[in-house]
């Protein structure tokens, strides 16, 4: 089932436009013109999740290395900063095997439509 | 909608965020106070942060609509936490009042220990009686901390005494003071992480050496608690002063078995170096000691939760806590779900209700 969400103007970038579609609250982002959908409560304990920051993380590394990266790919939990990957819902590196669920996010003439199962 | 089951919920440990830390208290400080604060309002952070958004332990999504920092707005606090989990008390205790401990200068510590509590009761407490205040006190000077516990401590809605703790041992006689006035006025004493351990020369040291990450600090937080335990109880404290209490919020509690078994065990081998302890050393703790939930610790298997509130009597030691508006809160609806009533329901309001004397007045 296809939602219209709105012109894609009104997507901010890297922070979530919160939409409720069917009683369900869902975050849309756009980081760097790509767009992502996200259900706005995180498995770890119900927070809501897409009120979190976007941004990159240190990827594993050895002891004392430092290496950035995902950045614009990685959403984190505002409570207990739980790491996800923005277009799978993944976990990262193996912190929890629960995911957050996403979902099929389109643009046709500039305007973002939402595909609920 | 509470914990989703109609409930009755207390919550212990709830922080109150004063904008622009002594700026927010300049309207309670005298003239001359006002002078002696100017161009150095901001209380110190401990340089290992939490490497979470902004490096702030207060949660984004919590700051009010009409601006400042989470946990700033009394307003707004009583829709996003207490209307929204149906909590009927909620005991506030200020982290900036912990940073007290990171001040070298006594009169200092006293003078803003005396506006932190005017500004709490004027500014919090009168909008909403659903706050209740664990007043706090400067452990600079236990004589002058005795006189403001005595201030304060009938006014309506005080629960508690905050005392963030210096370096010394809470066994040490120099807190009696404050200890007697708590108990004249049936207060429990309420101690929590003050954030500043480790990271100031006054404030409390980290055992063995100085953590160098921040989840390192935030992984031994208990062992503060577990010394400061020990150290009440062989010093005969509790002996000493038969009414007292002593709430220990945030420290976890899954550490707690260890540390009643082990001075049990050594209470049979060594009782004759401490004589005026003429019971297990557990059953103090049991009787005056409580703990807060938050956070919740998440054991490999559920029944693990089960079995270590028993082992420590959680229907009688534990008090639900949220800790909001902080990073790590724990929400009524996905804490101790597993955990069977009645205990459930002594977690997360009759032990709490009886220990700060809450009771609504239908109940009285
Ligand atoms: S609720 Fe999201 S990380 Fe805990």
């Amino acid at each position: 089932m296809e939602h219209h969400v709105g012109h894609v103007t009104q997507i901010p970038e890297r922070e979530a436009l919160i939409v409720t579609i069917n009683g369900r609250s869902i975050g849309i982002f756009k980081v760097d013109g790509r767009l992502y959908a996200v259900k706005n409560v995180c498995p770890h304990k119900q927070a809501p999740l897409c009120r979190g920051t976007v941004g990159g993380t240190m990827l594993p590394s050895r002891p004392g290395e430092l290496e950035f990266g995902l950045d614009g790919g990685v959403l984190k939990c505002p409570w207990h900063g739980w790491e996800f990957d923005l277009s799978t819902g993944e976990c990262l590196f193996g912190v929890s095997d629960r995911r957050v669920a996403t979902y099929p996010v389109e643009v046709r003439d500039e305007q973002v439509y939402l595909k609920l199962r | 909608m509470g914990a989703g089951d109609g409930m009755r919920i207390i919550d212990s440990d709830v922080h109150p965020w004063i904008n622009g830390d002594i700026e927010g208290l300049l309207p309670y400080l005298g003239m001359a106070w006002r002078r002696r604060f100017e161009g150095r309002t901001r209380l110190p952070d401990h340089p290992l942060r939490p490497p979470l958004a902004g490096a702030t332990s207060i949660r984004g999504d919590a700051r009010p609509p009409g601006g400042g920092a989470g946990g700033s707005d009394p307003a707004y606090m009583a829709e996003d936490l207490l209307d929204r989990y149906g909590i009927e008390h909620a005991v506030l205790s200020s982290i900036q009042a912990g940073k007290l401990a990171t001040l070298p200068n006594t009169e200092e510590a006293v003078v803003l220990a005396r506006a932190f509590n005017d500004f709490f009761l004027n500014e919090w407490l009168s909008v909403d009686s659903r706050y209740k205040l664990a007043a706090c006190v400067a452990p600079h000077d236990p004589l002058e901390a005795a006189k403001e516990i005595r201030r304060i401590g009938s006014e309506e809605g005080v629960v508690a005494i905050f005392l963030p703790l210096l370096n010394t041992l809470m066994g040490n006689r120099r807190y009696y003071p404050i200890y007697e006035a708590a108990q004249e006025f049936g207060l429990p004493i309420l101690i929590h992480p003050t954030g500043t351990e480790g990271g100031f020369q006054t404030s409390v040291a980290f055992a063995g050496g100085v953590p160098s990450t921040y989840i390192e600090r935030h992984t031994v937080f208990p062992e503060v608690a577990m010394g400061n335990l020990a150290s009440l109880v062989f010093e005969g404290v509790f002996a000493r002063f038969p009414g007292l209490k002593l709430v220990m919020a945030e420290f976890g509690y899954g550490w707690v078995p260890h540390v009643l078994w082990r001075m049990d065990q050594n209470w049979r081998e060594f009782r004759r170096e401490v004589p005026w302890i003429d019971r297990e050393p557990s059953g103090y703790v049991l009787d005056r000691v409580r703990f807060t939930t938050q956070p919740a610790e998440e054991p490999e298997k559920e029944e693990y939760l089960l079995q270590i509130l028993e082992m420590i009597h959680a229907d009688r030691t534990l008090i639900f806590s949220t800790d909001y508006p902080h990073w790590d809160n724990d929400v009524p609806k996905s804490t101790f779900r597993s955990v069977p009533e009645p205990t459930r329901q002594r977690i997360f309001y009759d032990n709490a209700a009886e220990l700060f004397g809450l009771r609504t007045p239908a109940e009285v």
